[in-house]
C-alpha cells in the first residue's frame, strides 16, 4: 500500500522529505541532512507552491513605514504641506491616496478641517479658496508663535481671530490639572493651552489604554489633532509609549489596505500581504493561510479572525461553525445538568416533566429529582422541593425536544472536531517529553543526533494532520449528502486512520534494543500520513476552484440551490 | 500631592462654593474617588420636582478618561436604564474631553432628561414607550419622578395606595382597561389550557404582574395597541 505514496523530490510536504528517503547508514547523507532540518523552517514559506498554498509576502515595520513614508511624501509634494500634515491627511482618508487627491483638489479647506489640521472657518464663512495655490501660500514654515511651544505650520492669520485674545495672566494655571507649579506649556494650532505634563498624561492614556494613534485636542469639541513632531514632542523621553504610538501608525495603514494584514500574535509587529485573499469573493475558492516572517508558529488566516490553520474548511463555514459551537455548548451544557444517574443503578435519566417525583425506567427506583434522595423520604406525594423552578424546566424541555435531533448530530461531528483538538494539544505534550527521552538515548545508545529527529517529526506530522482532521469535521457537518461527500469523508476517514495508527506508534515505549526497525516503521508511516494529508488538502481546494463543494446551509458567497 | 486628587479635590471645593446650579457632590466614604453626585430634575419636564442621585467613580487616569456616572435614583427615560441606571451619553465615551468637570457632567445629565435620544437608546423598552406615546410615556416618567425622586404627584391619578403600595399598571405605563381585558381573558383561556397548573403557581396577584411584564414587553400603548393581535398576547401570556 505504502508503495503507492513513494515520494519524489518534488513532492515536497510541509517539511523537507529528503531526510525521509536517505540510507540512514550512510554517513555522509546525514550530515547533509543536518543543513537541510536547519533550513526547513525558512523554506517551508518559499517551498514550491500546492494548489492548497496560497502567494503571500512578509513584511516588517520599518517595511511598512517606508511604504507609508512613500504615500506621505507623494501628497506632501502636490499639495505643498509639511510631512507631518500629510500623514494626518492620508490617515483621515483611510489612506486612499485617490480619493484624498479629488476632495483636496475640490475643497482644500473643508478637508483640512476634517481632518483636524485646520480651524474650522468662522462665520461668515469666507468663500471657499478659487485654487488650491491660494491654500499652498498659507502653509509656509512653522510659524513661532508667542507661546513658544505652539507646534504647527498651518496657522493662516484667519485662526487668530478664532481664539480671542486672551490676556495671558502672568500665573497661567492649567485649566486641566489646576496645578500652579507647571511652567511649561503646549498648545496646537487651536492655541488652546494646557500643562506639558497634562499632555504627556493624555497622550500616553490614548495611546496606551484606548490604543488610539487620532489624537484630538484635550479642550471640549475641539477637533485639532496633535501630528506626529508634537506627540513626540509631547512624550518627551518615554521612548516607550513613541513606538507603541508608531505600531498603532501601521496598524491603522495596514487596516485600511485590503491586501494586508497585521499579525494577530500577541506582541508581533510584521505584516503579511497577500493580494490574492484581497477581496471577500477570492475566499470562496481559497483558504488564504499566511505565515509572518518573525517565526514559523505565527500562522494564521489571512481572510478571517481565525489565528491558526483552519484547512480544508473555507472561511465563512469556519466561521459558522465556530459560532454554533458557541450557541451549542449552552444547549449541551443543558442536556448534562437536566439528565441525572440514578442513584441506584447509574443509568442515564432525563427528566421528563414538571412533576420531581422520579422513577428510574430501568430499576424502578424512585427518588426526588431536586435532591436526589428517595422519595419515600419525602413523605408525601405533594411535596416538592423549593429550590425548583418549574416554569424554567417547562421551557426547557419544550426547547430540548425540539433541538434534541439535531443536537445528536451535531454532538457526533463536535465530538469528533473537539478530540482531535484535544489529541493534537496532548501530541505536543508528548513532543517535550519525547524529547528529553531522544536526549538520553544519544547518550546512552550509539545514534547521533540527527538519527533520533524521526521522532520530532512524525510529532508535527501528526500535530498538523489532527488540525486539518479537526477542521474536516467542521466541514463534513455543513456539505450537503452526495457523492462528493462521500469521497470527502473516505479521505478523511484514510487520513484519520492513518494518523491514529502512527499515534500509536510514537507512543509506545522506546527501547535502545529496537529503535532502529521502530525508527523504519515510524518513518514510513508519517511520509503515508503526510501524503494522506496532502491528498485530503489538495482535494478539497481542488474542489473550491472547481465549485464542487455544496452546502446544506446557505454560505456567504456560495451560491444556494 | 497626586495630580488626580489635586483636581477632584478642586473640584469638590468648587461645586460647593457655587449655590446657584443646586448641583450637590458628596463623598460616599472617606474615599475621594468614589462620589454621589444630585441634582434637580429639570422644569418644564416630567422630571421636575424631583431629585436625581448620581453615583460618580473616578477611574485612575482621570481626568483623561471619563468619569464613570450612572443613576442611583431610577429614572424613566429612553437613555437610562430604568433597571441599572446607565446612561448613554457621548460625553462619557468617547466625547469626554480632560477640561470636563464633575459638575459640568452632571448638568450635562440633567439637560439630558430635557432633552431624551430614542433613536440611540439605553433601555429600548423606554424609548419604544416614547417614541409610541409620548404623553403617556411623560406621565409614567411623572410617575417614577414621584415614587422614586420625591417628585409631586399628579391630583389623584397613581398615587401611592392606601398601604403604601405602588401602582404596577402605572410603573409600567399602561393603560388599566388593557390589563383589565386580558386579566378575564388569559385567566380563563389558561384554565382551559393549563388545568391546574396556574392555579398551583399561585394567586391572581402574580399572573397580573406576568401580564404587566408581558403588554410591557410588546410595548401594547397607544396606537401601537392597534399593531398588537390578541392572540399573540394570549400566546405570550401562554408562556
Ligand atoms: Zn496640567
Ligand atoms: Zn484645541
Ligand atoms: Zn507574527
Ligand atoms: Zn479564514
Ligand atoms: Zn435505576
Ligand atoms: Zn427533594
Amino acid at each position: 500500500m505504502s508503495s503507492d505514496y513513494e515520494i519524489s523530490d518534488e513532492e515536497n510536504g510541509y517539511y523537507d522529505e529528503d531526510e525521509m528517503e536517505v540510507d540512514f547508514d550512510d554517513e555522509s547523507a546525514s550530515e547533509i541532512e543536518v543543513d537541510g532540518i536547519g533550513d526547513d523552517f525558512k523554506v517551508a514559506v518559499r517551498r514550491e507552491r500546492k494548489v492548497y498554498d496560497v502567494d503571500f509576502t512578509s513584511l516588517s515595520q520599518p517595511e511598512i513605514e517606508k511604504i507609508m513614508q512613500t504615500d506621505v511624501d507623494h501628497i506632501s509634494g502636490i499639495f505643498g504641506v509639511e510631512p507631518a500634515v500629510a500623514a494626518q491627511l492620508l490617515r483621515h482618508m483611510d489612506w486612499n491616496k485617490e480619493k484624498l487627491i479629488e476632495k483636496y483638489m475640490d475643497n482644500a479647506s473643508s478637508v483640512a478641517v476634517a481632518a483636524g489640521v485646520e480651524l474650522p472657518p468662522r462665520e461668515p464663512t469666507p468663500p471657499p479658496p478659487k485654487a488650491s495655490s491660494s491654500r499652498l501660500s498659507s502653509t509656509g514654515p512653522q510659524r513661532t508663535t508667542r507661546r513658544s511651544t505652539a507646534e504647527h505650520s498651518k496657522s493662516s492669520p484667519k485662526s487668530k481671530r478664532t481664539t480671542p485674545p486672551v490676556e495671558e495672566p502672568k500665573e497661567f494655571v492649567c485649566p486641566i490639572c489646576f496645578d500652579d507649579t507647571q511652567t511649561e506649556f503646549m498648545a496646537l494650532i487651536c492655541e488652546h493651552k494646557f500643562c506639558a505634563s497634562c499632555w504627556k498624561e493624555y497622550i500616553t492614556s490614548k495611546v496606551r489604554t484606548e490604543a488610539e494613534c487620532t489624537i484630538t485636542c484635550m479642550a471640549e469639541d475641539c477637533n485639532i489633532v496633535a501630528l506626529d513632531p508634537f506627540v513626540q514632542k509631547a512624550l518627551g523621553d518615554d521612548k516607550e509609549t513613541w513606538e507603541r504610538y508608531q505600531e498603532l501608525l501601521v496598524r491603522q495603514f495596514v487596516s485600511c489596505i485590503p491586501h494586508l494584514k497585521f499579525c494577530p500574535y500577541p506582541s508581533c509587529t510584521y505584516t503579511v500581504s497577500c493580494p490574492a485573499a484581497a477581496t471577500k469573493s477570492s475566499l470562496v475558492t481559497i483558504v488564504p493561510i499566511v505565515t509572518c516572517g518573525a517565526s514559523n508558529t505565527h500562522v494564521f488566516c489571512f481572510g478571517c479572525p481565525i489565528d491558526s490553520d483552519h484547512r480544508p474548511v473555507v472561511c465563512a463555514v469556519a466561521k459558522m461553525w465556530l459560532q454554533k459551537c458557541r450557541d451549542d455548548s449552552e444547549t449541551a451544557n443543558w442536556i448534562k445538568s437536566n439528565t441525572k444517574e440514578c442513584s441506584k443503578c447509574q443509568s442515564t435519566i432525563e427528566k421528563n416533566g414538571g412533576c420531581n417525583h422520579m422513577t428510574c425506567k430501568k430499576c424502578k427506583y424512585e427518588f426526588c429529582w431536586v435532591c436526589m434522595g428517595p422519595w419515600s423520604e419525602h413523605g408525601t406525594a405533594w411535596y416538592s422541593c423549593n429550590r425548583y423552578d418549574e416554569k424554567a424546566s417547562v421551557d426547557a424541555r419544550d426547547a430540548q425536544t425540539r433541538s434534541r435531533a439535531s443536537l445528536e448530530r451535531y454532538l457526533h461531528y463536535y465530538n469528533r472536531w473537539a478530540n482531535h483538538e484535544q489529541s493534537a494539544k496532548l501530541s505536543m505534550e508528548l513532543y517535550v517529553k519525547t524529547e528529553k527521552k531522544m536526549e538520553e538515548m544519544q547518550i546512552t545508545s550509539e545514534l547521533t543526533w540527527i538519527q533520533v529527529q524521526f521522532m520530532k517529526k512524525a510529532l508535527d506530522v501528526v500535530f498538523r494532520c489532527r488540525m486539518t482532521l479537526k477542521w474536516t469535521y467542521a466541514m463534513a457537518y455543513y456539505l450537503a449528502s452526495g457523492n462528493d461527500k462521500e469521497l470527502f469523508e473516505d479521505n478523511q476517514r484514510d487520513l484519520e486512520r492513518a494518523v491514529e495508527e502512527l499515534s500509536e506508534l510514537i507512543e509506545a515505549p522506546i527501547d535502545p534494543e529496537t529503535i532502529m526497525t521502530l525508527r523504519q516503521k515510524v518513518t514510513d508511516k508519517t511520509v503515508y500520513v503526510q501524503k494522506r494529508n496532502e491528498i485530503m488538502l489538495e482535494d478539497t481546494a481542488k474542489g473550491y476552484l472547481e465549485g464542487r463543494w455544496k452546502w446544506d446551509v446557505t454560505v456567504e458567497g456560495f451560491e444556494s440551490d | 500631592m497626586d495630580a488626580r486628587l489635586r483636581r477632584v479635590n478642586k473640584e469638590i471645593a468648587d461645586c460647593k462654593n457655587d449655590k446657584s446650579s443646586r448641583v450637590t457632590i458628596d463623598l460616599v466614604d472617606d474615599n475621594p474617588f468614589h462620589l454621589i453626585g444630585a441634582f434637580d430634575g429639570p422644569e418644564d419636564t416630567p422630571y421636575e420636582g424631583g431629585r436625581f442621585q448620581v453615583d460618580i467613580v473616578i477611574p485612575d487616569n482621570y481626568p483623561f478618561q471619563p468619569v464613570k456616572m450612572k443613576f442611583i435614583t431610577k429614572v424613566y427615560h429612553p437613555n437610562v436604564s430604568s433597571a441599572s441606571g446607565a446612561i448613554c451619553l457621548d460625553i462619557l465615551k468617547d466625547a469626554w474631553s480632560p477640561v470636563l468637570t464633575l459638575k459640568s457632567t452632571l448638568i450635562s445629565l440633567q439637560s439630558l432628561l430635557c432633552s431624551p435620544e430614542p433613536r440611540d437608546p439605553q433601555d429600548a423598552e423606554v424609548a419604544k414607550h416614547y417614541m409610541t406615546s409620548k404623553s403617556s410615556f411623560e406621565e409614567t416618567a411623572r410617575y417614577w419622578t414621584m415614587i422614586y425622586a420625591g417628585g409631586p404627584g399628579k391630583d389623584g391619578a397613581g398615587k401611592p395606595g392606601k398601604d403604601g403600595a405602588r401602582d404596577e399598571i402605572a410603573m409600567a405605563g399602561l393603560d388599566r382597561a388593557h390589563v383589565d381585558q386580558f386579566e378575564s381573558l388569559g385567566f380563563e383561556r389558561s384554565k382551559v389550557v393549563r388545568g391546574p397548573l396556574f392555579i398551583q403557581r399561585g394567586d391572581v396577584g402574580s399572573l397580573r404582574g406576568g401580564q404587566i411584564d408581558v403588554l410591557r414587553r410588546m410595548n401594547y400603548r397607544g396606537a401601537n395597541v392597534a399593531n398588537i393581535n390578541d392572540d399573540r398576547v394570549v400566546e405570550e401570556l401562554l408562556k
